[in-house]
């Protein structure tokens, strides 16, 4: 493994508090240069921990943290290649936005030219040109965020730490953000580490992500991967939607429901396994009969219980009788029948769409 | 969560009694203070009484060489021991907010509010103890400064303490994320944005040794009394208008302190403080 | 610790497991460093003091006042069962009870008067009210009541006149306004700590559950003020225990409380152990009421 392209590489890193309370649990990951990479993961599953040992703020009970491998051991956050945008974007008060920019520069003793020259360079990439003189408290929450980012970037960090920087901001301005920063990390082409328990955000901006559940990695991989092809149960349900029905393994690829019905679906465990069949609503479509619906895939007979308008779409639960019921998504668009509850419908979808999952 | 402000819009006719009341509390706390300021300007030698204005009590206070002396000394006494207790106390402050787990900082927390619950009689009379038993330092201005010290220390810690408390610590990260090592953080960082607590603590210190009596009059030597025991053995002796004078001088020099402090933390509290009245 | 010895050589680089524990011892020192001068200088200047109190209190007086370091004895603390002694000690607890129950009285409701204030620059405003005549000298003040209580006063004459009472100055009376004025803003303070801190919509939903205002006042909004009455009840009662000061200057000869016990053995008496056992007893009193303090869950002030 060439250590020299991983931006940060963390081996067996664990966190303990006390006795009881682990944090982060033997994780192991690999993060490469000049990738926008999410920690991705509910309150409490360890991910801003990680982060802060990266940065310098924890160090872990086990394991190590090298960037650019480089071992990092005791190394106190002055004396690391990262910087970090922080949740609360701690600005200074007391200064006004240029010196919170300049702040990392005047402490490695940068002549002041320099300075101004870059200071004003990270304003602009933020686009706050114009703003240098005004104190934090006369920002806006979206420009705060920016201070916080020049802050960061304008010392050309090795890698950037981002702690749930779009937290604070409403939709429509977290959206725009959102696209923006993911421009500024292509310009900039710094190895970017982004913490947040939006899966909706961490798949929109991300090379990759990882999943954390409880202090252990439960996936990592591109975007797509963790969508199309979760590996565990967690991951399933925590990004995206996911319909859950139970089922038993009956031979590699197809399983059989609780009512009997078999189903065609990506299986890894032997015949015989009980698993659960998962699916995304919005790969399944609905059909008034078994000829209308395209031949060779999977058709599961059902009646409507329940519909939801959400919209640009609308949500179907779908009652199968004794394998449980199963949700289905579609969009709201003329070409595609509305049904009403009652109606007895098929449920349509390729099998390579389903996933037998065990845990 | 609503705040009492917030929701306790009472009742009106409760509202009102309490209104009253409260007026009559301040008037029961300004009165006699008005008084001493107004009767300073009386002419008569009865101390309660009023006779026509003058300044003749000023005057006599002015030409007290006994008083002028131990202005003298409580100025001296209260700047010093002020600055000694600042930068303890607020290193002490630092210390146990800042600081989670060190060897012996749950009896240092007890310990630092001890001074400021202990009757002044009590600490009086065991510092008096300690002097004379060791010998080492004379009764005089040094003893009082040293005296003073050993409680100033606390309440600098505790106003202090709640400034700190009131800090983001994701400051402090950051300034170290920024590449500041420990004292470029705390001199560039934490003490400008706690620099209103370090200073509303000095000034607490100020007057509080300014105001000491008991202590002082244990632990004085011959000849370097402060104002206050001075004035305390004038009341002692025979009561004159000039203790009006005196003691409106004193009132005078409290009220300034009091409104520089709050017109200074206002200042500069202000920048930092608003973030927080925003959520 | 599984991983301890595989990952001791990860590609031929060291990696120390116990990066934590010197994490933690280092920051361990440093909070001691910061709080070391302090530490140093309140060992010197309390604590050992502190202790020689006691030290000095089974010592033997001499002719001169000061103890002699010899022929310990019990006598200073036997002596503070004296008749007299135990008057002066109810007295001054009477006192210190009384003087602490009426500052609650007065204080509570000026503090929620207010604490209830609709406008922030309103509650500082009134707040920096208060806080002007407490940071007065404490003997002027209290010499502003031996000016007002004065026997050629308004106050007096006023008295006299209406019949409602004759002499004020040196009475126990007198010495009891000095008290509670000179504590009043210790009450005040903490219990306006409290009360703005209290979450009020507690009490709404007692009202939303058929509270009258009275009784979600006794049952909800009093017990959430419990920190505040208890802290400002420790920071008035134990300082008036050893009053000086005040009784002194209004209370003259007749009201001898504690405080004035003691000066008088280092002055007048020439008894310096004795004065030191009953500081001493006071001490063990005052920790006592700390330790209570602390045991009901009592923040720090």
């Amino acid at each position: 493994m060439n250590n020299r392209a991983a931006a940060v590489s963390l081996h067996g890193v664990t966190k303990r508090f006390g006795e009881d309370v682990v944090a982060v649990d033997d994780v192991d990951l690999e993060i490469r240069d000049g990738e926008f990479f999410s920690l991705l993961g509910p309150s409490g599953c360890g991910k801003t921990t990680t982060l802060r040992m990266i940065a310098g703020l924890e160090f872990p009970t086990e394991g190590s943290v090298r960037i650019h491998g480089e071992e990092m051991g005791l190394r106190s956050p002055d004396k690391r290649p990262v910087n970090t945008v922080f949740q609360s974007y701690a600005l200074f008060p007391h200064m006004n936005v240029a010196d919170n920019v300049a702040f990392g520069l005047k402490m490695k003793k940068i002549d002041d030219s320099e300075v101004r020259r870059r200071v004003g360079e990270a304003i602009d990439l933020v686009r706050l040109t114009g703003l240098d003189d005004r104190s934090p408290n006369a920002l806006s929450g979206g420009q705060q965020q920016r201070v916080a980012l020049a802050r960061a970037l304008v010392n050309q960090p090795a890698v950037l730490l981002l702690d749930e920087p779009l937290g604070a901001l409403d939709l429509k301005l977290r959206q725009t953000m959102q696209l923006e920063l993911k421009d500024i990390q292509n310009e900039v082409g710094i190895t970017f580490v982004y913490v947040t328990h939006d899966q909706g955000e961490a798949l929109t901006m991300s090379d990759r992500i990882g999943v954390m559940d409880e202090g252990r990695l439960a996936q990592f991989g591109p975007p797509e991967d963790i969508y199309e092809s979760p590996q565990n149960l967690f991951v399933a349900g925590f990004v995206g939607q996911m319909c859950h029905l139970s089922a038993v393994v009956a031979e590699p690829g197809s399983v059989r429901l609780k009512g009997g019905e078999l189903v065609g679906a990506r299986t890894t465990t032997p015949n015989g396994t009980g698993v659960t069949l998962t699916v995304r609503p919005e790969k399944l479509s609905l059909y008034a009969s078994a000829s209308e619906a395209p031949q060779g895939r999977n058709a599961l007979k059902g009646s409507i219980a329940r519909r939801t308008f959400y919209g640009e779409s609308l949500e179907y639960e779908v009652q199968l009788g004794a394998s449980g019921s199963i949700e289905v998504r579609v969009e709201n668009i003329p070409s595609i029948r509305r049904w009403s509850v009652g109606d007895q419908v098929i449920i349509d979808f390729h099998p390579e769409a389903a996933i037998a999952l065990t845990e | 969560m609503t705040t009492l402000h917030q929701g306790a819009a009472a009742r009106p006719r409760v509202d009102r009694s309490l209104a009253i009341f409260g007026w009559l509390v301040f008037a029961f706390l300004y009165l006699p203070i008005v008084v001493v300021v107004v009767f300073s300007f009386s002419g008569s030698e009865s101390v309660g009484r009023w006779g026509g204005f003058s300044l003749r009590w000023y005057e006599q206070m002015l030409g007290s060489e006994q008083l002028l002396n131990s202005l003298e000394n409580s100025v001296v006494v209260a700047l010093i021991s002020t600055a000694v207790a600042t930068v303890l106390g607020t290193a002490a402050a630092l210390s146990l907010d800042r600081y989670r787990r060190w060897v012996g900082r749950g009896a240092f927390d007890g310990l630092l509010y001890l001074p400021v619950i202990i009757p002044d009689v009590t600490m009086a009379v065991m510092l008096l103890l300690w002097f004379t038993s060791t010998g080492v330092i004379p009764l005089g201005r040094g003893s009082i400064t040293l005296a003073h010290i050993a409680f100033l220390i606390s309440f600098v810690a505790i106003v202090v303490r709640a400034r700190l408390a009131h800090m983001d610590p994701a400051m402090e990260d950051a300034a170290a994320d920024l590449y500041a090592n420990r004292w470029q953080t705390f001199r560039r960082v934490t003490l400008p944005l706690i620099m209103p607590g370090v200073l509303g603590g000095a000034l607490l210190a100020l007057t509080l040794s300014l105001d000491d009596v008991v202590i002082t009059s244990f632990v004085q030597g011959p000849g370097s009394t402060t104002l206050p025991v001075y004035v305390f053995g004038l009341i002692r002796r025979t009561v004159t208008p000039v203790i009006n004078a005196v003691s409106t001088l004193m009132i005078v020099v409290s009220m300034v302190l009091v409104l520089a402090s709050l017109l200074f933390q206002n200042r500069t509290g202000r920048r930092t403080e608003s973030k927080e009245s925003d959520q | 610790m599984k991983l301890l010895d595989e990952r001791e050589t990860v590609e031929g680089q060291e990696v120390n497991p116990r990066l934590e524990r010197r994490a933690r011892r280092q920051e361990s020192w440093r909070g001691f460093f910061h709080a070391a001068p302090a530490y140093v200088y309140l060992t010197f200047f309390f604590v050992l003091p502190l202790l020689i109190i006691f030290v000095f209190s089974f010592a033997s007086r001499s002719n001169t006042g000061k103890p002699l370091l010899e022929n310990w004895n019990l006598d200073s603390w036997t002596r503070l069962a004296d008749p007299l002694v135990r008057t002066i000690a109810v007295r001054s607890l009477t006192m210190a009870i009384a003087n602490t129950v009426l500052c609650l009285l007065i204080a509570y409701p000026f503090a929620y008067w207010i604490a209830t204030r609709a406008r922030q620059r309103t509650r500082t405003l009134l707040l920096i009210a208060v806080l002007i005549p407490f940071w007065s000298n404490f003997l002027v003040r209290t010499y502003a009541w031996r000016m007002l209580l004065d026997s050629d006063g308004y106050i007096t004459q006023f008295g006299e006149l209406t019949g409602l009472w004759g002499r004020m100055l040196f009475t126990q009376p007198a010495v009891f306004i000095g008290l509670v004025y000179g504590y009043l803003p210790f009450m005040v303070l903490p219990l306006y700590a409290a009360l703005e801190r209290m979450d009020w919509s507690l009490v709404e939903a007692g009202r939303d559950l058929y509270a009258s205002g009275s009784k979600a006042f006794r049952k909800i909004t009093l017990p959430l003020s419990k920190p505040g009455i208890i802290a400002g009840s420790i920071l008035v009662f134990i300082p008036s225990l050893g009053a000086y000061v005040t009784p002194d200057i209004l209370g003259g000869a007749r009201t001898n409380l504690l405080g004035n016990l003691i000066v008088t053995q280092f002055q007048a008496a020439r008894n310096w152990p004795f004065g030191s056992a009953i500081s001493g007893a006071i001490l063990i009193v005052m920790l006592v009421a700390t330790m209570i303090y602390f045991r009901t869950g009592g923040r720090t002030i």
